[in-house]
Formats: C-alpha cells, sequence, structure tokens
C-alpha cells in the first residue's frame, strides 16, 4: 500500500499524452483529408475527443492527485483507433462511436463511484443478477437475428445488444456474492446466475459470448477457492456437457466446420477468415492507407473483424500494437490486485483482465483461424455502442483495485478471513 | 487476502497464453503472407478471380508484353505477339499455371513482407517483370511452326538465360476462341509445353548414350560397329533406318544408327545407362530457377535386352523434359556446366541492381563435354550439312520420335559454338512426319534472327 499512498501531484502522463494525442491528430488528418471537402463534423468529433482526454486526465489529476492514468491512456489510444475506422466509413458511424466512447467513459467512473464502497457492491449484486437474466430473457424474446445470432435488440433507432451489458454485471454479481460468504449457498446462487447466463446466451446462439461467461466463471472461481481440482472438474463437465449438446444440435458444429480449413471453404465459412489473411496480409508492416484498404467492403469489417481493417490500412504493426495494449491491460490488473483493499477489487480486476483478454482472442484469433469463429466483438475498438460501455464498465474494475482510494472500513469476509487465518 | 493476491498471478498465465497465440499469429503472418496476399480473392489485384491489377510484363528489350491500364490488363498490340507469348506470360485466370502472371504474382504484385503491396497501389516499379525472353524471336519461331504443334526453347548457355520459349496450340487472350475448352484442336493449350511437357526423345537420346559410352569404354572412339539394317537380341528387334554396313562411333552418331547405338546400350547394361542418365538430371525433380519442371524419365527394364536397347536409343519408355534436355545441351556447350534456363532478368523491389544468379541444373564431365561437343558439330558439318544452318557453326543432334497411331514428332537439339552466339536450342514439332526437317528449319529461324541482332 505503501506506493498508493504517495502523493505525485505533478502529471507525469503528460508525456504519454502529447505522444497519443498526435498519434490521433495524424489519424484525424488522414481521415478529413481523405475526402475533397473538410468534413467539419468529423474535426469537431476528433478535436472533441482529443480535448475529452485532456479534460478527463487533468480533472483526474486534480481530484485525486496522482498520476496513475496508464489504464485510461490505453483505453483511449484504442478507442481512438476504433474511432479514426468508424470515421474512415462515415459521419454517421464516427457520431454513434463518439457517443459510444462518452457513454462509456460515463459508464466508467459511475461504476468506479459505485464500487468505491465494496458494502455498495454488495447490496447491488441481486439486483444486478435478476436485472441481467431479466435482460437476456427479455433478449430471447425480442431479439432479432443479426448474422445467425439472436443478441440484438431494437428500440427506436438505436440497437443494443443485451449480452455486453451483462458482462459487467456478471463480474460485479461474481465477485461481491462469493466475496461476501463462501457459504454452500452462496457458490450455488452463484452458479444457478451462471448457469442461466451461459443457458441463456447459448439459446441465443450467441456461443462467443457464453464461452466468454463460462471463462470468466472459472476465473472467478479459482480466485475465490484456489482450487485447481474443481476447475479441472467444472472444465471437463463443461466439455461433455458441450460434447453432449453439438451430438443432438450437429448444426452448431456445422457453424465451426470452417474452422482450420478456412481456404477449401473461402467463398462460404471461411470467407470473412480469408478475407482477413489476405487483406491484412497486403497492407504490411506500415498499411495502404486509411480508407485505401478492401477489407471494408466484407461484411462487418467495422465489427468483428476490425483487427484485420486496421492491419490493412495501418499496418501490422498497430494491429499487433492494439493486441500487446490489452497485455498491458492485464499486467496493469495484476500489479493493481496486488495493491487492492480487499479481495474483492483483487477478484474483479482479475476477472476483468481476463474477460478482456479472453474476448480479444476470441476475436482476433478467431478471424485469423487460429481458432473457431465465434463472432465477438474487439473491445474498445470495434465499432458498437454496447461494446464500447462494456469495456469501458470492465475496464473500471481494474482501475478500482488499483485506485488510491481510501480503505473502505474492513467489512465482514475480511473480518472472518483473518479470524481464520489466526486460527490456522 | 495474501492468497487471493498470489492467485492474481493466474493472469500472467492468461497473458503468456495469449502471447503464444499472438507469435503464432506473427510466425503465421511471415511464412504465408506473400501467398496470402496473392490469392485469387484479392480485390486489389484480381476481379472476379482475373488479374487485373499487377505490374509490367516486359521483354528483354523493353516490349511491354502485359500491363495495366485502367483496371484492367492489357496485352500486346500485335496478335503475333499475344500467341507467341502466351505461354511465358500467362494468361490473367491462371488456366496457365507456370505462366508468369499465375506463377509469379506475387512479384507482379509487388509484394514484400514491409510495404505489403502498397507499392503496387501507388505505381512503384517493383512490381514489374522484366524476362529474358525476345518477343520478337518468338513471334518468329510461331510463325515458323506453320501448323504445327509443339515447342521451341532458346537459352544463352553462358548465362542461362531463355531468350525464346514457345508452346503450341496456342490463342489469342484478346479473342479467346469459343471452342478453347472443347476443340481437339486446343488439346493440352494451357500446358507450356516446354516446361510441363515430356516428350518421347528419339535420336536425341543417343547424346545420353554417347556420354555414357564415353565414360565406360574406353576404346569406344576406335571401335567398329556393323549394320545390317537391323539387329536381333534374344528377346527382340532392333530395326535401322538403313543399311549402315561397318561403321566408326562417329558415323554412328551422324548416321543416328539404331544397330550401332542398340549394341552400345546393351554392351554398357542398363544399370550404367540409368546412372548417366540420372547425373544429367533424370528421374529428378528439377526446376528451372523456380519453376518446377516435369520429370524427364528413363527406366529401361533391365531384364530385357531389347528394352534396354531401344531405351538407348530413345524410344520405349523414355521421355524427356524439352528445359531440362535443354539444359543438357548448355553443359555440352559450356564445358560441363548446364546452367538452369531462366525466363526472368530482373524482378523486385532491388531487382535491377542485384540481377539474377545463374543456377547449374545438369553437371557433366568437361571431357565428356568437350568430345559430345566435338560429334555434334562432326554431325552437323557431315551429316546435316551446315547449309542448313547458315553462318552458326551449329553442333546438334536431330531425332525422330515415333508414336505409335500418330506421325512422327521431328526434334532437334544444338548449339551455336560461335563465340558471339552463345545459344542452345531444343524444338520439338509434333506430326511433323519423318525427318528432321520441320525442327531443323524452325531451329535455324529462330536462330538466324539473333545472329542477325544480336551477333
Amino acid at each position: 500500500m505503501e506506493k498508493t499512498q504517495k502523493t505525485q501531484p505533478e502529471f507525469r502522463q503528460v508525456t504519454v499524452m502529447i505522444l497519443m494525442s498526435i498519434f490521433q491528430l495524424v489519424c484525424a488528418v488522414c481521415v478529413i483529408s481523405a475526402e475533397k471537402t473538410v468534413n467539419l463534423h468529423l474535426v469537431y468529433i476528433f478535436s472533441g475527443f482529443i480535448a475529452a482526454e485532456w479534460l478527463y486526465m487533468m480533472f483526474g489529476v486534480m481530484i485525486t492527485g496522482n498520476d496513475y492514468f496508464e489504464l485510461e491512456a490505453i483505453a483511449f489510444f484504442l478507442s481512438g483507433i476504433g474511432l479514426t475506422v468508424c470515421a474512415s466509413f462515415n459521419e454517421t458511424f464516427a457520431i454513434k462511436q463518439i457517443i459510444a466512447i462518452g457513454l462509456g467513459l460515463l459508464t466508467y467512473i459511475f461504476i468506479l463511484l459505485i464500487i468505491k464502497d465494496v458494502r455498495i457492491a454488495c447490496a447491488l449484486r441481486y439486483p444486478a443478477a435478476i436485472l441481467s437474466v431479466l435482460l437476456l430473457i427479455s433478449n430471447l424474446i425480442l431479439a432479432k437475428t443479426v448474422n445467425g445470432t439472436l443478441n440484438w435488440i431494437e428500440i427506436g433507432p438505436f440497437s443494443f445488444q443485451p449480452s455486453e451489458l451483462v458482462k459487467v454485471a456478471f463480474i460485479l454479481v461474481g465477485a461481491a456474492s462469493l466475496d461476501k460468504l463462501l457459504s454452500n449457498i452462496s457458490i450455488v446462487k452463484y452458479i444457478v446466475y451462471s448457469l442461466s447466463c451461459v443457458g441463456l446466451l447459448f439459446l441465443m446462439r450467441d456461443f462467443g459470448t457464453a464461452l466468454i461467461f463460462f471463462f470468466t466463471f472459472i476465473l472467478i472461481a479459482y480466485m475465490r477457492s484456489g482450487d485447481v481440482k474443481t476447475i479441472f472438474l467444472i472444465c471437463a463437465v463443461a466439455l461433455m456437457g458441450a460434447v453432449l449438446i453439438i451430438s443432438f444440435k450437429p448444426y452448431i458444429a456445422g457453424r465451426f466446420e470452417a474452422y482450420r480449413h478456412i481456404w477449401e471453404m473461402k467463398n462460404e465459412g471461411g470467407y470473412q477468415q480469408t478475407r482477413v489473411l489476405i487483406y491484412s496480409s497486403s497492407g504490411g508492416l506500415f498499411g495502404l492507407g486509411l480508407g485505401d484498404g478492401k477489407l471494408r467492403n466484407i461484411f462487418a469489417s467495422s465489427t468483428d473483424l476490425v483487427f484485420g481493417l486496421i492491419c490493412e490500412e495501418m499496418g501490422l504493426i498497430i494491429g499487433f500494437a492494439v493486441l500487446f495494449s490489452f497485455a498491458c491491460i492485464a499486467i496493469f490488473a495484476v500489479k493493481a490486485a496486488g495493491y487492492s483493499a480487499s479481495a474483492f477489487y483483487a477478484i474483479t480486476a482479475v476477472s476483468a483482465a481476463g474477460m478482456l483478454l479472453f474476448q480479444l482472442s476470441l476475436n482476433v484469433f478467431g478471424i485469423t483461424d487460429l481458432l473457431p469463429l465465434t463472432g465477438v466483438t474487439l473491445p474498445f475498438v470495434s465499432r458498437g455502442g454496447s461494446s464500447m460501455i462494456c469495456s469501458w464498465g470492465i475496464l473500471a474494475y481494474i482501475r478500482a483495485a488499483g485506485a488510491p482510494f481510501k480503505l473502505p472500513p474492513s467489512d465482514i469476509s475480511v473480518n472472518k478471513r483473518r479470524k481464520k487465518d489466526k486460527a490456522a | 487476502m495474501k492468497k487471493t493476491m498470489k492467485r492474481a498471478h493466474i493472469v500472467y498465465v492468461l497473458i503468456a497464453a495469449f502471447l503464444c497465440g499472438v507469435i503464432f499469429l506473427g510466425v503465421e503472418y511471415a511464412l504465408n503472407a506473400p501467398t496470402w496476399a496473392t490469392d485469387r480473392a484479392n480485390t486489389h489485384i484480381f476481379t472476379r478471380g482475373i488479374m487485373t491489377t499487377a505490374g509490367k510484363i516486359l521483354d528483354r528489350n523493353g516490349e511491354i508484353l502485359a500491363e495495366t491500364k485502367n483496371g484492367k490488363r492489357v496485352f500486346s498490340d500485335s496478335p503475333g505477339t499475344r500467341k507467341a507469348c502466351l505461354h511465358i506470360v500467362g494468361d490473367t485466370s491462371g488456366f496457365i499455371s507456370t505462366g508468369t502472371h499465375s506463377f509469379y504474382r506475387s512479384q507482379l504484385s509487388g509484394y514484400n513482407f514491409f510495404d505489403g503491396i502498397y507499392g503496387l497501389k501507388h505505381g512503384g516499379r517493383e512490381s514489374n517483370i522484366t524476362l529474358n525472353i525476345d518477343s520478337e524471336a518468338n513471334r518468329i519461331a510461331f510463325e515458323s511452326f506453320g501448323e504445327y504443334n509443339g515447342t521451341i526453347a532458346v537459352c544463352n548457355y553462358k548465362t542461362g538465360e531463355l531468350v525464346c520459349s514457345v508452346s503450341k496450340p496456342t490463342y489469342d487472350v484478346n479473342n479467346v476462341p469459343e471452342k478453347l475448352r472443347t476443340s481437339p484442336e486446343y488439346e493440352g493449350v494451357f500446358l507450356d509445353k516446354a516446361v510441363s511437357g515430356i516428350y518421347t526423345p528419339g535420336s536425341i537420346m543417343k547424346i545420353v548414350t554417347a556420354a555414357c559410352a564415353l565414360e565406360n569404354i574406353p576404346d569406344i572412339g576406335s571401335r567398329k560397329f556393323e549394320c545390317k539394317g537391323e539387329f536381333s537380341t534374344s528377346d527382340g528387334t532392333i530395326i535401322c533406318t538403313d543399311k549402315h554396313g561397318t561403321i566408326s562411333f562417329q558415323q554412328a552418331f551422324n548416321q543416328s544408327c539404331n544397330c550401332a547405338f542398340g549394341q552400345i546400350a546393351l554392351e554398357l547394361g542398363a544399370e550404367k545407362l540409368t546412372s548417366t542418365a540420372e547425373a544429367l538430371g533424370f528421374n529428378r525433380s528439377l526446376s528451372a530457377k523456380e519453376i518446377p519442371l516435369v520429370k524427364s524419365r528413363f527406366h529401361p527394364k533391365a531384364s530385357s535386352k531389347a528394352d534396354t536397347a531401344w531405351a538407348g536409343i530413345g524410344q520405349s519408355t523414355t521421355y524427356v523434359n524439352p528445359i531440362h534436355f535443354l539444359s543438357v545441351m548448355n553443359a555440352i556447350a559450356n564445358g560441363g556446366t548446364g546452367f538452369s534456363p531462366d525466363r526472368i532478368k530482373t524482378m523486385g523491389f532491388a531487382g535491377e541492381f542485384v540481377g539474377r544468379i545463374p543456377e547449374t541444373m545438369v553437371k557433366m564431365n568437361p571431357e565428356t563435354a568437350a568430345e559430345l561437343k566435338t560429334m555434334l558439330r562432326n554431325a552437323v558439318r557431315d551429316k546435316y550439312g551446315d547449309d542448313r544452318f547458315p553462318d552458326l557453326k551449329m553442333c546438334g543432334k536431330t531425332g525422330t520420335a515415333e508414336i505409335e497411331g500418330k506421325k512422327s514428332t521431328s526434334v532437334f537439339v544444338g548449339f551455336s559454338s560461335r563465340e558471339d552466339l552463345p545459344l542452345a536450342v531444343i524444338c520439338f514439332a509434333e506430326e511433323a512426319g519423318w525427318g528432321s526437317g520441320a525442327a531443323t528449319r524452325i531451329s535455324n529461324a529462330v536462330l538466324q534472327y539473333f545472329l542477325k541482332y544480336y551477333a
């Protein structure tokens, strides 16, 4: 805890911020100069984005009195790339995306504030659990089939993916319910909750998100129990369940038949993956230039396939920089867990980092055929409001662990365990 | 609490697994990116699988054989050049797999790992390919073939540059015949017979038999052979073209005497013949620089005397690939080192400065090469006559390959021994009938062109 208690009022983040702003300015100039006339709306969007970054950082330093904003810097870097991609498509995408980033940032601050006190977080676990299951059920009823999955709800001009919002709740419920009391009842409750989430996602045929939830469940269970045997047992049971489901519903396996055979099925099941590989390798290390790519003509190029688009137009170096950014977020999470005031924060930070890393892997390795294609988004970068809000929301858990907030009053679980430790 | 902190290190395992995936992905890119980037589905280069945007293909004199104009692939203006260079230049759909369009599509796209295809998109020169081929020589060769099908290839034996290569049947890419896929007249039209064809060699195989004899029978030069027009072994009869009487090794070579060469082949035996043939590249997967060749085959049955004798005179189950055999001629002409015929002069990012390094395809004992060279020179001077190849100081051997149910293939292999015209040639004229007329005529026409403009 010593480190976080040191106050470092000067704004050291400034170098990073200047470099990042230069990068984003270059991106903005590339996008805006691609058209014959200067699109003023895009100018406002980019300058607003860069201004928002600076304002956030400055207020952050002023309020917290310290300089630990690496996490936000990474998130802004990634969001900026996503915004650039959206703006290179059209103005509408850019406007929607900047609104999404704004909402994401608000969600981030909001979650930071409510989980500041572990007791509030614990109190929220029942409403969050019930609300998230209800959301998924309503999703199943109201859903509109998009690209083979039922995970979209349309309300007026807006469409959103409830499963994305549920991800944020899932971590909270998991960490809070298990942190509170590691009793059999709380475990059973949590398992029932997790099963219903994963099951509902399965019914929506959103296997990618179902997998992310399952993975996070395992991670939370491990963090809480530390029992590797149990984890293996759960995985084995899940595997058997998966085999059973696939044998009863062969169409599920059919969705993955192109896996590792994409070149033989390059105009059927392997269409998206082969196009990602073809165009991302066309870009070389430095890219063909924003707007000059061809992957943008392929379905979902700004959402699921955005990594390929970045590689083609901005180059492999920036593409891989995006990947390494997530590794940095994860490293930050471990460090933050080490400084965290309570086990709750350690669990949320680790499960949030794991969730982000796992979703990133499913996305990037899915579209490049290292893993089966499941159609999940690239956090922070893919176009889409729900995904952006969820990414920032999850990030808040990592930040909360490392945030130099005051120690909350010790909660029951900490006391209990201390007693246990003493007894042992 | 502390335990939970420790468990947080599981994230390091996740990061490690993730980084393994990233490294795997990076390695996959490093290994496969050129293939991926030049896949026919890449709409930067191809439109519905047809190559539309790529670098220029130029002949050795800078003549444009193919280029992209306004998003379309445009070929040479002359229909004759288009037809004569079809198999070298290749079609844009990739039916001719050894055509430059298809085989060197990665280089034509200007792809490199650092820049991707940026150069192509922005008109860089690194996507151009300059060939060693002289398109005018190709056109002359094409016209000399007349109605015959077949192939001719001419190579500089001192450098390995492939300066002329034609395969027939051919067609005009700007005016694709409707019956291309159905009519028997276009059978094998997508095959560059020089690299992807194999022919029964006929008497040119006697060069290999002679090479084996020179290396294994010390007194072969002073031997006499008896030819009575035919020659019987225990399990078959070899028929000769004539009754040559008592003749020397050189005379037998000049007259292409089957009886004499049958006897020599029998004396050497299948094993020694095969070992010489294999040393010269038979039964081996060879490639002319990057382009893979169809294997030349030599498999005499050791158990059958007649089969061994027929194999030694180029019939039976012996087949040669034209470019491979051209390299054998390169070796004879070039003191034992037979360069790989290379159609590319320059390509790629630094191609103009780096150039191409000649590769050896066939190696031969220099003494054998020198003796064969003398024999081939004698054969032209004493048998075929220098007036068939004016001013060329030609060395060579003709052949007639008999094919069941068809007229014979007329064959000629040779090279000019002029210092200023180091060119070797191989020509197969299909169904051109008995005798070597067609192949020698076509070869001479092409070499005369080179004599006029290069010597």
